[in-house]
């Protein structure tokens, strides 16, 4: 049993053993090898080389280059070498555009990166180079590495930029690999897929003394060589992409969007005024940001995704469906007659044309455009139904479209309204306006150009997309996206796409100045009355058929004027060059 | 107060200022001829003159209070210990509830209450010995789940040590412990047949030598021969990541660019320093990006390197008499729950130091515990020095019982 004596004793010998193992372990470590481990640490024999992967370069659909990688000069410094900082700094300052507080405050930042190169300059000019590297010699610590970055061969919103990462993103992203001096994507498709693009990071263990010996702490090979980013094939087609860009409005700003009916696929995504996105790996000044940001045509803005609108009347078409499908109307009803406005309580409602449009069916009211008719109609719902049927569309949601960012637009509640105006605000009042297209509703021009691809699709709605496959596939595999049936009859349908033919095809039409005489032309045009100006809005939304090619477009102009005088001629020309360089 | 032990008071100040001194250099980078410091040196003296507040009231508290507040105290532990399992992941694991200030991590102070309701609960008198087995299980078995679910391997380790040294220490017969203990050796053994045979061998020779019922001893074979069975079997069903992650703990050098990255560097900087080492603040191998915990977890490698083996053995001879110098005192402790809970403690702060000290020197596998009283760090330093507190109270009060 127990004795007092003997366990006691087991732990004194338990005590002694550990220290006796741990004195050791010890003395062989600092007296038997000290040697070895000496020279080990003083020539730093012992590390870690992360490989980078290249980034994977983006083409258009017929393998020609949107964004490419080109090679920069950077200048690094790593900080154990420093031997004199004071000298180091200064030189640095007196060569590049830098003062001496800007570089002290990046050692300071990197204190505890001692063994990391830290990037001090970028983009050095070749001139420059060569002019420094004399020098180098005398500054250990400081080294020169070529490196690859972004090469946008033009400007657009789709590809996005890329940037050096953030302390934010550094602390986010660091476990899958970053560097802080990595580059990721900070918009656009090199956001969306910045997992494919990136690639992943290589290892290699150097552990060589100097007379070349393996040091052989590690007997397992794991060196792991870094796999390249992916090259990806867009949808886009650089020769329409150019051309929509060389025939935009100057001084206008805006956004067109062309996109292939049957696929879903985005053949040109225009968005102007726009910016050179390789500033943004270049040697970017403050005065160059502030530019950029502060400048009121807002550049950076992608009008596509992340610019709301009113619809204006390119909505009414909505409602007219909504009209069609609830059996509120049928193709020959005709509902109050317009005499250049309507009166709902004590408020007046003015149609666009004062003289009026008299008595109207549904086809000619979308023809015509005419406002009364859409005001007549929005009686017969309620806003839940018609915010429902807004819905099913897929518009004033997401279209899932694979870039960064992309906006809902915005349809009101009646809660909403509550919210903002009080008790007693008169619904109704807003309804009417809501009809037409005006008021709070706002959706993307995105949105519109896939609503009306799906019109002319047979209400199969499909998901704009600008990834068609990888450089390594033979067939496209993003092509089968995601596919939604519109909540609209066969009959209602053909009905739609005859008014909305009309529109443009016959006279009066207020689509006319996009007709064309080879080509059947669909569309809708819209003036959007808005805060920004006292211009409308131009809109003008639609799709072309010839043979078996269809595509559908949407021209949006910020305060330009009328959709049918100002979008509907640019949409002509777009329609026009897209089925000459199909037929060449 | 009186026979209050200064010796080991003396001895504990001593290892609490090689701390202060190390974490000063472990936080100091030099870049060319300029010094950097960071402040977890005068946060470190913060925390220790709270330990040292708090110890005092505790020693100054009659036991009897003590007592009463212990239950409480390891429930407390428990709940935080699950909620910390909902706190956010720091560093791939949730161990610390941010409290502004600081960050506490509970399965510190579950170490210490564990012992304590532990010791309290076995010390019954008549009291049998599955009793104190089934007890002793279940009042570990809780909070080391709970920990090892955060995941802290570390701290549950600790915890297992100190459940088996307190069952020995205990006066249950040698007999059980052998039970509990050997299907694990078998799992072990089971990658060798030869190993296996010899093992079981030996402890049919034990078992047989205790004199006990030969069912009793067929039954522990059976079970040793089953796991030895089993283990195979198991480990061809693990995945081969899982399988990896239980080999690269094993034998860091697997995994060259996580532990055995670290281990490596932390053997060059501890070899580097040589005898004399390279002076106060003069190391080089600190700041090396792959070893961010060097004034935690690897606060010894700065010691070897900047101290050398003169400043290492100094530290071990320092830890060695403050061990030794409260396992004799232990003898003298009649009152047996004072005797198991000196005795768990002393276990878990042995298990740390040679579990930290081993890993900086890469004799045993990564895991994450810090140095006693050395390695910066608030909750482990504060439940450390309240753990010598209740020691020194336990010595303090022996003469009542006498």
């Amino acid at each position: 049993m127990y004795n007092g004596q003997q366990k006691p004793l087991l732990l004194n010998y338990t005590l002694i053993g550990v220290f006796l193992i741990l004195f050791l372990s010890i003395f062989k470590l600092q007296i038997i090898e000290s040697t070895k481990y000496t020279t080990i640490a003083e020539k730093n024999f012992v590390r870690i080389k992360t490989l980078f992967p290249i980034r994977g370069e983006i083409y258009d659909r017929k393998y020609r280059a949107i964004v490419l990688n080109k090679p920069s000069y950077n200048l690094y410094i790593s900080l154990n070498k420093i031997q004199d900082k004071k000298q180091v700094t200064e030189f640095i300052s007196q060569n590049f555009d830098l003062s001496l507080d800007e570089i002290n405050k990046i050692i300071y930042d990197n204190r505890f990166r001692l063994y990391k190169d830290v990037l001090i300059v970028q983009n050095i000019s070749f001139g420059k180079m060569v002019k420094i590297s004399e020098q180098m010699n005398y500054y250990p610590s400081l080294s020169l590495k070529s490196e690859k970055i972004r090469n946008y061969l033009y400007n657009n919103h789709f590809t996005g930029y890329t940037g050096r990462i953030n302390e934010n993103e550094y602390t986010k992203y660091k476990e899958q690999g970053y560097s802080i001096n990595s580059y990721i994507g900070k918009s656009g498709l090199e956001k969306y897929y910045e997992d494919m693009l990136r690639g992943k990071n290589g290892y290699q263990l150097l552990q060589v003394d100097a007379s070349g010996q393996n040091l052989q702490f590690f007997k397992h090979n794991l060196d792991e060589p870094p796999v390249n980013g992916t090259s990806m094939i867009l949808t886009i087609d650089n020769d329409l992409q150019y051309y929509i860009s060389s025939i935009f409005p100057k001084e206008k700003n805006g956004a067109i969007v062309v996109m292939d009916v049957k696929t879903g696929g985005i053949l040109a995504y225009v968005s102007k005024p726009d910016f050179n996105q390789n500033i943004f790996s270049e040697n970017l000044t403050a005065e160059q940001w502030s530019n950029i940001t502060n400048d009121p045509a807002k550049p950076m803005l992608d009008r596509i995704i992340h610019g709301t609108y009113p619809p204006a009347s390119i909505f009414k078409l909505v409602i007219a469906t909504l009209a069609l499908e609830e059996e509120v109307i049928t193709e020959k009803t005709k509902l109050s007659r317009c005499e250049g406005g309507m009166w709902f309580g004590n408020r007046y409602f003015k149609c666009w044309l004062e003289k009026g449009h008299g008595r109207l069916n549904v086809l000619d009211a979308i023809k015509y455009s005419c406002d009364v008719f859409f005001y007549d109609l929005s009686t017969q719902f309620s806003l839940e139904q018609i915010n429902n049927f807004t819905k099913e569309n897929m518009l004033t949601i997401r279209t899932g479209v694979d870039l960064s960012g992309e906006r809902n637009g915005f349809f009101p509640t009646r809660k909403w309204y509550i919210d903002n105006y009080g008790k007693y605000v008169g619904i109704i009042g807003h309804k009417v306006n809501l009809a037409i297209g005006q008021g709070e509703v706002l959706v993307t021009p995105l949105q519109i150009c896939a609503y009306y691809a799906a019109l002319g699709n047979n209400g199969k709605w499909l998901k704009p997309h600008l990834l068609t496959k990888t450089i390594t596939d033979t067939e496209s595999n993003y092509i089968q996206p995601e596919i939604r049936q519109l909540p609209v009859s066969q009959k209602n349908m053909s009905l739609i796409q005859k008014s909305l033919f009309n529109a443009v095809n016959e006279s009066y039409g207020t689509g006319v100045a996009a007709s064309l005489s080879n080509v059947s032309v669909f569309g809708k045009t819209g003036s959007a009355e808005n805060h920004m100006g006292k211009k409308t809005h131009s809109w003008f939304a639609g799709y072309a058929r010839q043979d078996e090619f269809e595509i559908a477009f949407v021209v949006f102009l910020e305060n330009a004027g009328h959709g049918g005088s100002i979008s509907a001629p640019i949409a002509r020309k777009i329609i026009q060059y897209y089925y000459n360089l199909e037929k060449s | 107060m009186r026979e209050f032990d200064w010796v080991i008071l003396l001895l504990l100040v001593m290892l609490l200022t090689c701390g202060i001194i190390a974490i000063y250099s472990a936080s100091t980078t030099q870049i060319g001829n300029d010094f950097q410091t960071e402040n977890y040196y005068l946060k470190q003296i913060i925390w220790i003159i709270i330990a040292f507040i708090i110890t005092f009231l505790i020693i100054r508290t009659p036991y009897s209070v003590i007592e009463i507040m212990i239950p409480p105290a390891y429930i407390i532990s428990l709940i935080l210990l699950i909620i910390v399992l909902f706190m956010p992941e720091i560093k791939g694991s949730q161990r610390w509830i941010p409290l502004g200030l600081f960050n506490f991590q509970p399965s510190e102070l579950a170490k210490l209450t564990t012992i304590l309701l532990v010791t309290k609960l076995i010390s019954k008198p008549h009291i049998t010995n599955w009793q104190i087995i089934s007890r002793s299980f279940i009042i570990f078995l809780i909070p080391i789940i709970l920990i090892f679910l955060e995941p802290d391997l570390g701290t549950s380790l600790c915890l297992i040590v100190s459940f088996f040294v307190i069952l020995t220490a205990s006066d249950i017969s040698a007999f059980y412990i052998i039970l509990i203990i050997s299907p694990l050796i078998s799992i072990i053994a089971s990658f060798s047949l030869i190993i296996f045979i010899i093992y079981i061998l030996i402890l049919i020779y034990i078992l047989f030598k205790t004199n006990l019922d030969k069912i009793i001893i067929g039954f522990a074979v059976v079970l040793n021969i089953f796991f030895f069975l089993i283990t195979p079997f198991i480990w061809n069903s693990l995945k081969e990541y899982q399988q990896n992650r239980i080999l690269t703990f094993i034998d860091p050098m697997r995994d060259p660019f996580g532990a055995g990255y670290q281990i490596i560097q932390s053997r060059i900087a501890i070899g580097s320093g040589g005898f004399w080492g390279k002076g106060f603040l003069m190391g080089t191998q600190k700041n090396l990006n792959f070893l961010p915990e060097h004034h935690t977890d690897f606060i010894f490698s700065v010691i070897g390197e900047e101290f050398g083996f003169l400043g290492c053995a100094i530290i071990l001879l320092i830890y060695f008499l403050f061990l030794y110098r409260i396992v004799r005192k232990i003898n003298m402790l009649k009152r047996k729950e004072f005797r198991f809970a000196a005795i768990g403690i002393l276990a878990y702060l042995t298990f740390q130091i040679f579990i930290n000290i081993g890993m900086n020197i890469g004799i045993v596998p990564t895991t994450g515990i810090p140095l006693p009283f050395i390695s910066y760090g608030g909750s482990n330093l504060l439940i450390n020095i309240l753990a010598i507190g209740l020691v020194l109270k336990f010595l303090n009060e022996r003469s009542i019982f006498e």
